[in-house]
Parts: C-alpha cells; structure tokens; sequence
C-alpha cells in the first residue's frame, strides 16, 4: 500500500514529520518499507505558473511553437515549446532556467533552431505527475501568473510503502492510515471524505441481491450526463504516486475512493446494461469476457454482477469489457457494494486473477464503509464530470452487528507484564474507535473481523504499549535443560565423521523415485521422500571431485522415511557418508562410530547392487562398503547407519572391569587358514577357547605368500592374558594356548605358524 | 563382373550378427569388428563399388544394423567383464580397516555452518532449562494447521504453498506442531525448543528452496507474560549476536499468537547507525513471536486461563547468513568443499 503523505494529511492533523510517523506505524501498526520522496529533487521556486501572452510557430521549426510567457517577473519569457495543446492565454506550468525536473536535468537557457528558450513549458510526465507526453499541463484559467507551482501541484511528495497485515483491511485505505497515525501521535482525526451533491431526479435503478451470502449489501447510483476525460492534474498524480494507472475520470474517481476508503468500486456504462444489477452465483459454464480481454468461464461457485440478460463482471474482482466505461459513455452506474471475503479469495485463486479490488476483499472490508464510498464518489463524479445523479438504491440484508466485549482491565496487565491504568486503556481503545460501553468495549466495524474476543482487544492495547514493556525472566520451578540420549548421539556421531575427515553435508529430502510420492511434485527430480541418504551424497561427491577437491569425504545426518501403512510414514534418523579410496575408508569410519559409542559391532558379507560385490558390509544398524565403479567412478567408499538402532543398541552406561594390579601375558599367534574363512569367525572361535583369562585380542596382520600356498592366507593375532588373582605363568597361558590351537585347526583347518 | 559385387548383403549382416554374439571377450569382439566393418570388410568393399541406388541403400542399413549390434555387444562384454573383474577383487569384510587399507590420513572434517548455528541455538536454549525437541516432518494438516488456528482460507494451505503427501498429511511448514504434541503430552511447566526441517513450496533461486531450518520456542507456565518473552528473546539474541544488542517488538499477525510481534534486534554491523545489513534502518528483522493464543488451550483441553506462554519461531539459515556474512541459500545446499571446509 502506498501512501502520498499530502493525501495522509488531509485526513490527520499531526504535527510530525515522516520519520515519526513511520516510526510510530513500524512499531504499532504494520511493517514500513520504507519513505520514498518522488518529485523535483530541488528549488521549487523556479517552478512557476505561467500566463502564455503569445504563441506562434518557429520560423525554423514546424513542429515547436514560439512563446511569450508571463512568469511573475518584471519581463515575459520566450519558451520554445513542442506542445500544441494550448495558445495564448492558457495558463501553464512554467520550470524557469536552473530548475531541476524529477528525472535529474537541470534547464538552462539556451538555443532552439536559433531562438532563446527559458525554460520549460511541462508535461506532467516531467513532473513526474502522469504519464502523459502528448500535450502540457493546462492550468486552471483562474490562477494569477508567478503563483508557485507547488501550490498548485503535487510538486514533490513523499511516498509511504506500508505493509499491513491480512487481519488490517482497514489498512487498505488512506483514511485508515490516517486514523492509526491520530491515535499514535496525538492528531486530529478529521471526519470522513465526502459528502452528497444535490439530486437531480429519482430514477429507479434496478438494484437486486440474490445470493445474500455472497453480497451483503450493494448499492446502485445512476449519474447521467458524464463528460468522459481526464482527470484534473492533482488526481492523476495522487493515483500515480499510489501506484494506479490514470484511465478516465469516472474510473479514476473509482480507484480513488478505493484508495481513501478501503471500499472498492465499479463504474459501468448504463446504455450498455440491459436492465438493473443483481450479485448472483454465476450459472456453470456461464462466460464473462473481463476488462483485461480475458474470456472467463464461470463456475456455480463464483459470484457475479449480472444485468437483466448475462453476467457483466466478476464481483469484487474485475468487470466486463462489454459494459466498461469508455470514452464515449454518457449515462454511468456506480457500484459500491461488500462482498464476503473466502468467495472472493477462491475466485479469484480459481481465475488467477488478483486486482487491487479482490485483495482488499479477501480481507474483509467493513460493510459500512460501502455508503461513505457511495456518497465521496458520487460528489467527485459530479464534481468532475458535470454528471447528474439522478437515481440511488441501496439494498442490504442484515449487517453484522459490532460486538461489545468486556476487557477485565487487571487481564491486561497479566498479559503484557506492565500494568495499563484502567482510564489509558480505555484511552488507547477510544482513540483507535472502540466505544466504552456498560457491558464493555464495542469494536468499531472496520475491526469487526479481526477483534472477536478479550485477547484480541488486549493486543489493541498492546500494541500502543510494546516499547515501555518491560525485560523479564520467567518464573521457574521446573527445568528441562538437557539433549536427549539420542541427541547427544547424533552430536557424537558428527563428532566422530568430523574427526574422520568428513565434511558435513546439506542434501534435499526429496528424490526423483520412491514409495512416498508427493502427487504435486516440486520438479521431475524432486518427486518423493526418499528413503535412504547416501544416494543424495552421490552428486556431490563427483562434483567436488571434479572441481579438483582432494579428500573428498562428506557425510550427512538426516530423516529417511518409510512407508508402513499407516497415514504418517515411519520416520528414522540415519547417518550416510561417502569418501575416496574405497573400502577401507567405509571401513574405518563405521568403526569409529561404533567404538565412540561403546557398541561391538560385527560385519558380514553382504551385496547390494550399488555395491562392489566384494567389498560389501553389513552391521545390525546398516551397512558399509565399496560403491559399485558402475555408480560413481573411482574407487569411494560408502557407509549407511540407522541411528535411532544404534540409539537402542548402545549401552546407556560403561560396563566397567576392575584393573588388574599383576602384569598381563601377551602372545602373538599367526595361523595359516583358507581365504574363505573370515577373521571374525576365528576371533570368536579364540574368544571362546581363552575362556575368561583373555583380556585382549586383536588381528594384526595378513600376509599371502608361498608359504602359505595357493587359496590360503596366514593371519596373526594378539592375545593378552591376566588375571586378577595374582601373575600368570607360562603353564597357566599354556593349556589355554593350545586349546586355541585345537579349536582352530578342527574348526577351521588352520595351522599354527612357527 | 567384379566378384565382390555380387556379396549378398543379407548374407553380410546374418554373419555378422551371429560372429558379435558368439564373441567371448572384447578383445575377441574387436576382430569380428574388423572383420565385418573394417577397411577392407566384404560390406565396405561392396559400398565402394555400389553402381545403383537401391543396392547402396541396402548395403547402409545392412551397415547400421551391424554398427549397432556391435556397440550393444561391446557393453554387455563390458559389463560383464567388469562384474568377472570384481568377483576376484574380493576382501574380508571383517578385518579392521587397518588390515584392509589402510584408510588415507585426512585433515579433519568440518560441521555445516547451519549445525554449528543449530548447536549454539540448542545450547543456548539448554542453559535456559529448555528441553530440546525434533519432531515429525511428515504431519497431519490437523497439527500443521487446524490446532494452530490457521483459518480454513489461509493460503498456506493452498497445494500452491505447501507440500502434501494426500489430502490430510503434508510435509511441516513449520516446526509448531511438535509443540502442540507435547502439549497433548503432558501438562506445564513446558519450555521447549523445536528444531528442524520445514517444507514450503518455494521455487528453487538464489535467495529460496524449498526446505529450511527452524527453531521455535515455546514456554508455558504460570504467570508468564509477554514482558517475560522480551526478556527472554533479548537474552537469546545477546547471546547470538553479541552483548551490546537491543530488541524492540513490531506488531504483526500470526494466526497463533495474540498478541504478535516481530521482534528486530539492533544492528550488529554498526551498531544502529545503519549500513546495508539493516538496510539503513539499525534494525535486523529476526522472526516471529508473540503470546501463545488461547484457541491452543482449548485445542488440546485446557483451560484458556489455567496457563499463559510464549511462543517464538526463527530460522537458522538466517541466524548463519548474519553470522557469517553468506548471501543466499545456494551455498547451504550445494555442498561445496571450498565453502564447507571454511567452517572450522
């Protein structure tokens, strides 16, 4: 919504320049985006309204006319002028030689086709006024020469961009504006635009209602005798600093009255009309070409203005084309009216179509601000058109009555944290239209929609008081602060990757394929939730390879989510990784992991067709391995973990063994066993052959070579005995030595190295 | 007569087709190639020497018949030689990684700037006693919107600003409602932080994406008040963006809090005096917050007076575009090293 300031202040007396007030609306009534000055960025006393004492054409110069203008100086001064629409005695507006216009050029006197021009005969494009080129201003025959133009003209303006909120529609409206900035700076309110010229006649105007829910009040002018033309100067520039595009004077005077009072309104050519005016639900299939050309086929949901025989506009949101205003209409009627909000809103979502009437519909505008807008236009048509109002109906249902709430005064003092005196709320609330009543406060129409209960009058309050509201703590009696077991978890597996070599990653939740499709996809790529995180690391993986990155090793902590027949899909936290050299890299990381929380974990072969058949892993909690060189090129190893299983898995507390104070005896063991056999299956098969003086195990080393022969490899083991019961002897180690030995050449063939 | 001219090239393509099929090996594939389409192959022979037209055309796509039959041959070969090649590239899966490496020795890795934000926001919030909650993402439009008061024509639940996985079930576009399922939970005290993804349907730019980070607190309590929240948000932000700073309240419209605010807090970068961060104005926008609406109470079965709260909500991209000076939201997805790896 933007907002000329001169137009604020005619309706608020305020001693307070635009700084306060936008300070004062910012903080109390809704987001300012900003104050932009538009106009002459300079002197305005070089502008000037101009007296035109001769006009000829340039011996030279068949296009340019040759001047005299009397400026209020003790000479006239000749202007070169490209304009026609004027002769001598036209009053005009004159910019004289150092005057800057809006777009930055600075006039100086100089030479056109060998005659001296000083100065500048405007158009109201150069002052920024309109976007007409096609002739100069012409001024108003009463004004004396060397009048300042800025008494005259919006010379310069100061625009406010404001932002109100969808519960303000009262916002939506110069008037509104101007009441919010009385009761925040202490201004004087000045009564509402407009008033009702003289009658002519009392024509009927066929007004009708036939879906009340729809339209609950509608009211028909007719204004007979209308001269179709521009608008005078100081309108088009009002509309144009609003950012609405001048178009006639009946449709400007519409837009206006839009704009100051916050009740859109349609004009329609009456010669056109085929009988009276009725809001109606459309007829299925029944078309409307609107004013933007568009032909529109109408749903029995949409609401339309229909005459006797077809619908000619949809309500609140555009006209027709067929019965539009146009330049050479003679016979006008005028609309105002109030439509409900949600039909306007879905009909305007179902035809695409937002105009500035349907977004202040859609908010609810207040239905009784519908006969001030009636009225305002009704005199500025007359006033500018030299119509005739010859005919006024006004048909409406019941309107909502205000409600009357009670506001127990102690309520907002435990609501904000700073006590209001009874007599300042009271205060705030008359300011902003709330009566005080017996029973309570009752809401002022345009707040209807909005303010429906205790709380909401206590935000009224609020909002006056929000910079003196006080810093404080709550009270507590309870504290809750610390992570869960399974977000500490997660911070420690990050840690570890951290500390692994792998950088955090951000990837979408969503895939192009997968079991939870979204039936209105984001794109071709992002069509369902995907269900495993570490194909999301493919792509990332290969382009910071590409761009030359050494070490690339990501990983990601995120959702997966499952389908599993119910309304809401399982939904689990996994961590994913992926880095370069291959398996060992997969390897070491899963490690970590599990170490860091205290989990044994086991690994079996496994394969999955984005694996390397070789050199794929499977743990309880997931698994782990070499990518498939058909998937990714190069060697990168790859790693996928439920974490809410490893949540479960992992011991909540240490599992604590006393230290033993006698020296523990260690002894390296190498046996040479078939290639097929894994580690881990001798290492278990050791664990349970030690029995309980075994303290330590671990493999340390593979070897392949012609000692140990084709098909077959020696593997070498660590073992470390003790106990706490005293020092160890060789003939204590030495039984269960050779059980060990036992254990393994029956289970698995294997030799004991010498 | 030229003898080669007489080459029936129907015969020419059965003989072709059946040597790439019985071809064993690429390097065995790669003489049936010469053989059927080399130099001097009978087919090329017989394309130098075409007289008419017909002939000419038949010898081409007898050609293009082959050419494709060996390329598809040459992948199948390709694969397959790759799968063989894999077979005997076996490891033991149970040997540490040690053993089976070893794993390279890598600089130390790095945590997303969105996490070192999420991690000071939570350790901020814990040392307030607020307990920390993740939520569901996939929610029920009765959590999304109904229990936090959005009105049936609010167009956020238009298919047009939300995702949906079916009518009643969509992705969270906000984090809220974890707060309403710990209200249904248990009773106040509560004072929680929700933090996590949400979901709008945003068109992929450089300033949006579809899906963000967010942290929003609620505190429900005895007596709380909206003096409480002030405190309590200036608090957060001191800690975020340094001791000096000052928060003011702007009134707004939230379909779940009454009163609402934005809060802004005083310019980090200069101090109030304006420079582009504020936009001039000294001001930095951070969010939403105001007093929790007395329609949730009810929603979950309480009184609308039995307690009072708070409620605030704030994105952690944002928290780390003005931490670290990072324009856009490209860099928090695009998952680039020489950005991830600035993040010490």
């Amino acid at each position: 919504m933007r907002i000329p300031l001169s137009w604020l202040r005619e309706y608020v007396r305020v001693d307070a320049d635009a700084q306060e007030i936008v300070g004062a609306l910012s903080i109390s009534t809704a987001e300012v985006n900003g104050v932009q000055r538009v106009g002459v960025p300079g002197e305005l006393g070089l502008f000037r309204v101009g007296h035109v004492l001769e006009a000829e054409k340039h011996p030279d110069a068949d296009r340019l006319q040759l001047t005299s203008v009397d400026v209020g100086e003790d000479r006239p001064y000749s202007i070169v002028c490209g304009a026609w629409n004027f002769g001598a005695g036209a009053k005009v507006a004159v910019a004289l030689p150092g005057a800057t216009l809006p777009n930055g050029l600075t006039l100086e006197r100089r030479k056109l086709r060998g005659k001296v021009s000083e100065g500048m005969i405007l158009a109201e494009d150069e002052l920024d006024l309109g976007s007409d080129h096609s002739g100069i201003i012409v001024l108003d025959d009463g004004l004396d020469a060397g009048t300042p133009l800025a008494d005259v003209l919006p010379l310069v303006e100061e625009v406010l961009d404001l932002d109100p909120t969808g519960n303000r529609p009262d916002l939506f409206a110069v008037y509104g504006v101007a009441r919010e900035v009385a009761a925040l700076l202490g201004g004087e309110l000045l009564p509402l635009p407009g008033e009702e010229p003289k009658r002519d006649g009392d024509e009927p105007v066929g007004i009708g209602i036939d879906d009340p829910a729809g339209c609950l009040r509608f009211i028909g002018r007719l204004l007979r005798d209308v001269s179709i033309g521009e608008s005078p100067p100081w309108l088009k520039a009002r509309l144009r600093h609003s950012g609405v595009r001048a178009i006639s004077n009946v449709v400007d005077v519409t837009n206006y009255v839009m704009l100051t009072l916050g009740s859109p309104l349609h004009a329609y050519d009456h010669d056109l009309l085929r009988g009276g005016l009725v809001a109606r639900r459309a007829r299925e299939g029944e078309q409307v070409r609107t004013l933007d050309g568009v032909e529109r086929t109408l749903s029995a949901e949409d609401l339309v203005i229909a005459d006797g025989e077809r619908a000619v506009g949809l309500a609140g949101i555009m006209g027709g084309e067929e019965t539009e205003v146009s330049s050479s209409t003679a016979n006008v009627l005028l609309e105002a009216a109030n439509f409900e909000p949600v039909g306007i809103l879905r009909s305007s979502e179902r035809h695409a179509l937002r105009t500035e009437g349907s977004n202040r519909w859609e908010k609810g505008v207040d239905p009784h601000v519908a006969g001030p807008a009636a009225t305002y236009a009704t005199q500025l048509i007359v006033e500018l058109t030299g119509a005739r109002w010859t005919g006024a109906e006004d048909v409406q249902g019941e309107l909502p009555k205000p409600a009357v709430i009670r506001l127990r005064p102690e309520r907002v003092g435990e609501v904000l944290g700073l006590e209001v005196p009874e007599n300042e709320q009271a205060e705030i609330l008359g300011r902003i239209g709330f009566e005080q009543l017996k029973k309570g406060f009752r809401v002022p129409t345009w707040r209807a929609r909005d303010v429906t209960r205790e709380i909401d009058v206590i935000e009224e309050v609020a909002r006056f008081k929000l910079p003196e509201i006080p810093f404080t703590l709550p009270r507590r009696e309870e504290m809750f602060g610390r992570l869960t077991r399974e977000q500490r978890l997660r911070r420690q597996v990050e840690d570890v990757l951290v500390g692994a070599g792998y950088a955090e990653a951000y990837t979408s939740t969503f895939v192009a394929e997968g079991d939870l499709r979204l039936p209105e996809p984001l794109s071709a790529e992002a069509a369902a939730l995907r269900a495993v995180l570490y194909a999301s690391l493919l792509e990332p993986a290969r382009r910071n390879a590409d761009s030359g990155a050494e070490d690339v090793a990501l990983f990601e902590v995120a959702r997966v989510y499952r389908d599993v027949g119910h309304q809401l899909p399982q939904e689990r936290w996994h961590v994913a990784g992926i880095a370069d050299g291959g398996f060992a890299e997969a390897k070491w990381a899963v490690e970590q992991i599990y170490s860091a929380l205290g989990l044994e974990s086991s690994y079996e072969r496994t394969s999955e067709p984005f694996l390397h058949p070789g050199k794929a892993a499977r743990t309880a909690e997931g698994w782990l391995g070499e990518l498939h060189p058909a998937l990714l090129d190069g060697a990168w190893g790859a790693f996928e973990l439920d974490l809410d299983a490893l949540a479960e898995a992992a011991p909540e507390v240490v599992g604590f063994e006393e230290v033993s104070p006698y020296p523990e005896v260690r002894q390296d063991l190498a046996f040479v066993v078939d290639e097929e056999v894994p580690a881990a299956d001798i290492l278990a098969s050791i664990r349970e052959a030690a029995g309980e003086l075994l303290r330590e195990l671990e493999v340390f080393d593979e070897y392949r070579g012609e000692q140990t022969g084709e098909g077959k490899r020696s593997l070498a083991f660590r073992l470390a005995f003790g106990s706490l019961e005293g020092t160890l002897r060789d003939e204590d180690v030495a039984p269960v030595r050779a059980s060990i030995v036992d254990a393994l050449a029956s289970r698995f063939g294997a030799v004991l190295r010498a | 007569m030229d003898t080669v001219a007489r080459v029936d090239p129907d015969d020419l393509e059965k003989e072709a087709l059946a040597a790439a099929a019985e071809a064993r090996s690429l390097a065995a594939l790669s003489e049936v190639r010469i053989r059927a389409l080399g130099r001097n192959s009978a087919l090329k022979l017989a394309l130098r020497n075409v007289r008419d037209r017909e002939t000419g055309t038949k010898l081409n796509a007898v050609r293009e018949t082959v050419e494709a039959a060996l390329t598809a041959r040459e992948e199948e070969l390709a694969r397959a030689e790759l799968e063989e090649r894999l077979a005997t590239e076996r490891v033991d899966v149970t040997l540490p990684a040690a053993l089976v490496g070893p794993p390279k020795l890598r600089p130390r890795g790095t945590l997303h700037p969105s996490t070192l934000v999420r991690r000071d926001v939570e350790d901020i919030f814990l040392g307030l006693g607020y307990e920390i909650v993740d939520g569901r993402e996939v929610e029920t439009t009765r959590y999304n919107f109904d229990a936090l008061g959005f009105p049936d024509w609010h167009p956020a639940r238009s298919t047009r600003a939300s995702l949906f996985v079916d009518d009643d079930t969509m992705l969270r576009t906000e984090t809220s409602p974890a707060q309403i399922h710990k209200m249904e939970e248990r009773r106040p005290p509560i004072y929680m932080v929700s933090i996590g993804r949400v979901y709008r349907r945003d068109t992929i730019d450089a300033t949006h994406f579809p899906i963000f980070h967010q942290f929003e607190g609620l505190a429900i309590d005895e007596g709380i008040t909206l003096a409480d929240l002030k405190g309590t948000l200036r608090h957060v932000m001191r800690q975020l963006y340094g001791e000096e700073r000052e928060l003011r309240f702007r009134t707004h419209y939230f379909p779940f809090t009454e009163p609402s605010m934005e809060p802004d807090v005083s310019c980090f970068n200069c101090g109030g005096a304006g420079c582009h961060i504020c936009k001039h104005s000294g001001w930095i926008e951070m969010g939403g917050s105001g007093m929790v609406d007395p329609y949730l109470y009810e929603f979950v079965g309480w009184g609308a007076e039995e307690y009072s709260g708070f409620a605030f909500g704030m994105g952690i991209e944002r928290t780390a575009q003005l931490r670290y000076g990072i324009s856009g939201l490209r860099p928090f997805w695009e998952n680039d090293l020489r950005f991830l790896r600035q993040f010490r």
